[in-house]
């Protein structure tokens, strides 16, 4: 090989140097993606276990009507 | 604050299995899998008696006392509720569950489990409340709705009753000394003997 293709070689990007940016780009693309996902999903832990159940007009007419 | 309870009044249950089949439907349940199950002793024979049973919700409950990873959180409404983003599946809950409640999915064919399982009171997981992700994992969230589990209220004979535990109490009581005789309730006679009426 000659030094004229070396300098080719190197202006061009290698086979492993473009797998490594690959790989590079994957992570950190990943590592953006993630935390958002979480964020999304998971309730504060206040507010998981805060009360749900409210006396609405469906639940009295539930216990209304089993009385019957 | 109210405490939410189940209460299957035996002397009523026919055993339809309707409470199985809308737990099923309404949070769309695995294959394999009964949130919600009739268990009937004395089948066909004089005494016979159906109870709907799921999770009881417990107000110390053994599964969350012998959870390795420690998924399981009861909230305010005294509703035991699980994590499956935390659960790993070992199966300790359903040794300690009196009621039998935790299920797991096959995920293989070698007997490999999945995450854990039971009935949430229709009140979904620690997902944000009637998101996809909860409805997925958990069912859906009708007690953020104002309602009440489903189970409970389509009840073809009203016999199980679901919502503040008082009330259902209540409830409970009314029909007991309209009817004039015992609890009916499981064990009553092996506690009290026969002698002692409500």
């Amino acid at each position: 090989m000659t030094t004229s293709d070396q300098k080719l070689d190197k202006s061009v990007m290698d086979r492993r140097s473009f797998f490594r940016a690959g790989g590079g780009v994957a992570v950190s693309a990943a590592a953006a993606v993630l935390p958002a996902q979480e964020a999304a999903a998971a309730e504060a832990p206040d507010e998981r276990t805060k009360a749900r159940y409210k006396e609405t007009d469906h639940v009295k007419a539930y216990y209304r009507v089993n009385r019957y | 604050m109210a405490r939410m309870k189940f209460l299957c009044d035996a002397d009523r249950c026919i055993e339809c299995n309707a409470c199985v089949t809308a737990c099923k439907n309404e949070h769309e349940v695995p294959w394999g899998i009964n949130r919600r199950r009739v268990v009937t002793i004395n089948d066909g024979k004089p005494g016979e008696r159906s109870v709907s049973m799921a999770c009881m919700h417990c107000t110390d409950a053994p599964c969350a006392a012998v959870c390795p990873v420690s998924c399981f959180y009861t909230t305010a409404d005294a509703v035991v509720l699980h994590s499956k983003d935390l659960c790993i599946g070992c199966g300790y809950c359903f040794y300690a569950c009196p009621f039998g409640a935790p299920q797991y999915p096959r995920v293989g064919n070698f007997g490999s489990r999945g995450k854990m399982d039971k009935c949430t009171y229709c009140a979904g997981g620690p997902e944000d409340d009637f998101s996809t992700a909860e409805y997925e994992k958990y069912g859906r969230n009708r007690l953020a709705e104002g309602k009440l589990p489903l189970c409970a209220e389509m009840c073809s004979t009203k016999s199980l009753l679901a919502g503040d535990g008082d009330i259902i109490a209540s409830i409970y009581k009314e029909r007991v000394m309209k009817r004039g005789y015992g609890s009916g309730a499981w064990g009553w006679k092996t506690a009290y003997k026969e002698t002692v009426s409500v």
